[in-house]
């Protein structure tokens, strides 16, 4: 084994402060170790020059580079390595700058820890093995969940890029939750105005026919990896053709069941056949089989007689189970609301009257149960509205956080309850004010001036909403101590934004985690929110966290641009070698590995006894490799061995 | 300079000298390391007793290497990672916990002291702690003194550790 050694003098701020003379001479007497070169700045381009011609000359079989942080020039030494036809992997970086010179004033001193430390790089090169990047052929299609404003914008760009998509929404149309709202905040754009374009789009744009939409669909099943996933999706049958159908809407009125709307959140009825709200899109009525008489054995055709085309209503469609194969998933799953029947001081659901936030949006909106009229489905117009801020956040008995959306849009309710009633009486009831944003304050600044609102800031714990006896009020206790008691016709509860509620089930099934609040646990909170901790699984939108649409977009936006960059066009899946590898024959299929992987790369293949180590999802972390309890992994790249041999050598 | 004195040169203290503890600390790549690196950028000094080994995860360091670094002659070992629920691999820091807690379990049964193996959270940007993390571990091992003779193979012959003669052999 011949080492070469390269000592950088960094211009003096390593090779003043030590003695390299010294450590030149003790190298020269460790084993293995061939040469030792001085270079004034081994890192500037006259360095890197010197570097691989003096490899092409000495031709050592591993290097050992002295000088900073290997977090700086790491990669730049192991690509001089590879331009010197040498293995990268072949090089060890000694730290004497950051770790020795820079903080050890003593010059002895200093030259004791460089060349232990030097050593014990020696002692560990010596052991590397010639490692490689491997490339794997991958599917460039996508697979979508959801079909709100954040899945509508991923599919949309990634089929403007050419790649396949297929878009999975479990309700019967598109837009998400934002389709249901009449308006929107900061600027009171109305929502399916704002989605409409996109949803045409995604529809009948001219990409569209690389979008293959499944409404009514959820994914039921996940194999596979980053690259190859084999997707499952199970549809359950619309029993209206959405190609022929042409969206008049005449089998409608005649459907003789009444059930309650889930689309306005309960609020009203609809028919068994139904268009979830006017203007849904796709604008094709699907036949809840479950509501349907002929569930019961009722032989009803009155939506099949009325449809003026034949053949469009067809009974009887069974539930089917979809395979795709995609390269990526992504995961827009979006939000719910904290369940305000777990805080019954506030009435929800015992006292009528009382609404949460969503279920005013629907009471605001045109196509809503009260037709956009403000009252209650079977009231009287209201004339005092209460709105109460940070009902269940910023409490460790409920969510501990602020949602940030809560305020904006209960300042539009302001703006619009002013806006449809004049001189209504609005309470806001809040404990915090978030508004932040260029554009977003106005709408809080408008409330501020609003001559018919009042602001209440109280007190953890400092609310009740009473009713129905003595009339609907709300009883507070003030920041200042006082307390009041404030009528009101309708008390809107702004929750905390949660997980959608079956998260968890989708967690399950692709293996992704949910943080403790139950969104989709991000790989990194500030620098990698769009990605889950499983290789080529994305997530966008509130299903990750709390966020308002732009927010929801651009993390759609950020997903996409993973998957365009990471499942290019021309290239191959690139594989690092510094993962885990299996010793099958040291393995006793203990499965402490799989416990401990949080990438869940390692799996057991049903024929075999012992564990598999995916290299596509493994991120090298070596976790594994220290709790194999008979050694039977191998961390590419930090073998036992060699980290062993570096312990020894810094010591010696 | 003789050969002899190239030799002995490489370690702080000498045997006439003042005690110097040797101490090797396993840091991980993405906090503690880069913490390191702030502490050097920051050129803040500390005590030049401790060899750092770097791996990429906390989560790597077997209990093997900690055992090793006492068999090959360390006075103390120091495991540093990033803070809980910073860790670039999501949990590798806390499975490194689970293991320092075992590991001290074993330590004990061979008479090492648990101030002989501190673990400890540094971020990328605590320098300052890095250091302080550092000074206290040399200065705890250093009041500590060697490891026991009878622990450690100091010098010469096959470094082992001998487990005290009240555990039965099996």
């Amino acid at each position: 084994m011949r080492t070469g050694v390269y000592l950088c003098n960094c211009g003096g701020n390593i090779s003043e402060r030590i003695d390299f003379n010294r450590i030149e001479e003790a190298l020269l007497l460790q084993p293995g170790v061939a040469y030792v070169q001085r270079v004034d700045f081994l890192c500037s381009q006259d360095g890197r020059q010197f570097l691989a011609a003096d490899l092409g000359e000495q031709r050592p079989d591993r290097v050992v580079v002295a000088a900073c942080s290997p977090r700086e020039y790491e990669r730049a030494f192991m690509q001089v390595l590879e331009r010197a036809g040498m293995n990268p992997y072949f090089l060890q970086m000694a730290n004497i700058r950051e770790q020795v010179v820079w903080v050890t004033p003593d010059v002895d001193q200093a030259t004791a820890k460089a060349c232990a430390q030097i050593r014990g790089a020696v002692a560990r090169v010596g052991l590397h093995e010639p490692l490689f990047l491997k490339e794997l052929d991958a599917c460039r299609d996508v697979v979508v969940i959801g079909a709100g404003p954040a899945g509508l914008k991923c599919a949309l760009t990634l089929a403007e890029a050419g790649r396949k998509v297929v878009l999975v929404e479990k309700s019967p149309v598109l837009g998400g939750m934002p389709v249901r709202y009449e308006d929107l905040f900061p600027n009171m754009e109305c929502g399916p105005c704002l989605l409409e374009p996109l949803m045409a789009e995604v529809l009948h744009g001219p990409h569209a026919s690389r979008i293959e939409l499944l409404t009514l669909a959820e994914v039921c099943g996940l194999k596979g990896y980053y690259g190859n996933f084999q997707v499952a999706i199970r549809q359950t049958p619309r029993q209206v053709d959405a190609e022929q159908c042409i969206g008049c809407g005449e089998c409608i009125p005649p459907c003789p069941v009444s059930v309650p709307n889930e689309f306005n959140f309960g609020l009203d009825k609809r028919k068994a056949i139904a268009l979830p709200f006017l203007g849904a899109l796709p604008n094709v009525p699907f036949l809840d089989a479950r509501a349907c008489l002929r569930s019961r054995g009722e032989e009803c055709t009155a939506c099949r007689d009325a449809c003026p085309i034949d053949g469009v209503v067809r009974f009887g469609e069974t539930a089917q189970t979809i395979e795709r194969t995609a390269g990526a998933l992504i995961v827009a799953a979006g939000f719910g609301l904290y369940d305000c029947r777990n805080l019954p001081e506030l009435g929800y659901g015992t006292v009528p009257g009382v609404c949460t936030s969503l279920e005013f949006e629907r009471i605001l909106a045109s196509s809503g149960p009260t037709g956009g009229e403000l009252k209650p489905p079977d009231g009287e117009p209201a004339r005092r509205v209460a709105i109460v801020h940070c009902a269940g956040s910023l409490d460790e008995r409920h969510r501990p956080y602020c949602s940030g959306i809560c305020c904006n849009y209960a300042f539009k309710f302001d703006h619009l309850i002013e806006k449809k009633l004049p001189g209504t009486r609005i309470h806001h009831f809040y404990r915090e004010l978030a508004v932040a944003g260029k554009e977003e304050f106005a709408l809080y600044d408008e409330a501020r001036r609003n001559h018919h609102a009042t602001f209440v800031r109280y007190v953890a714990g400092g609310l009740r909403v009473s009713g129905p006896e003595g009339g609907l009020a709300v009883e507070y206790e003030d920041s200042a101590g006082s307390r009041g008691r404030i009528a009101a016709d309708v008390v809107v509860l702004c929750p905390p934004v949660t997980g959608a509620a079956d998260a968890g089930d989708l967690s399950r099934l692709l293996g992704i985690p949910l943080d403790r609040f139950g969104f989709f646990a991000e790989l990194h909170g500030r620098m990698d929110s769009a990605q889950s901790g499983i290789k080529g699984i994305y997530v966008a939108g509130a299903c990750q966290a709390p966020m308002d649409i732009s927010r929801a977009v651009s993390q759609a936006m950020a997903a996409a641009g993973y998957v365009l960059s990471g499942l290019a066009d021309g290239k191959k899946l690139e594989i690092s070698p510094i993962t885990a590898v299996v010793n099958e024959a040291r393995c006793s299929g203990c499965r402490t590995c799989a416990g401990v992987c949080p990438y869940q790369a390692i799996s057991y293949p049903p024929e075999g006894r012992v564990a598999s180590v995916n290299p596509l999802l493994c991120h090298g972390c070596g976790t594994c490799v220290a709790a194999c309890p008979c050694a039977a992994i191998r961390g590419n790249h930090f073998t036992g061995e060699q980290i062993l041999a570096e312990i020894e050598a810094v010591l010696a | 300079m003789t050969q002899t004195e190239t030799q002995t040169m490489p370690d702080a203290g000498s045997p006439a000298g003042p005690f110097e503890p040797r101490i090797v600390g396993f840091l991980c790549n993405w906090c503690s390391y880069a913490g390191a690196d702030k502490a050097g950028t920051a050129q803040m000094s500390y005590p030049p007793n401790v060899r750092i080994v770097r791996v990429m995860c906390s989560g790597r360091v077997d209990a093997q290497f900690v055992m090793q670094a006492f068999r090959d002659g360390a006075d103390g070992v120091l495991l540093l990672a990033c803070h809980a629920g910073d860790c670039h691999y999501q949990e590798g820091n806390y499975r490194a916990t689970v293991r320092h807690r075992m590991l001290l379990r074993v330590l004990a049964q061979f008479g090492i002291e648990e101030a002989r193996c501190r673990f400890d959270y540094v971020s990328a940007g605590e320098g300052e702690k890095f250091v302080r993390v550092v000074s206290e571990t040399v200065e705890a091992v250093r009041a500590l003194g060697p490891l026991a003779p009878h622990l450690a193979c100091a010098s010469g012959g096959t470094p082992r550790l001998t487990q005290p003669s009240t555990v039965a052999s099996p």
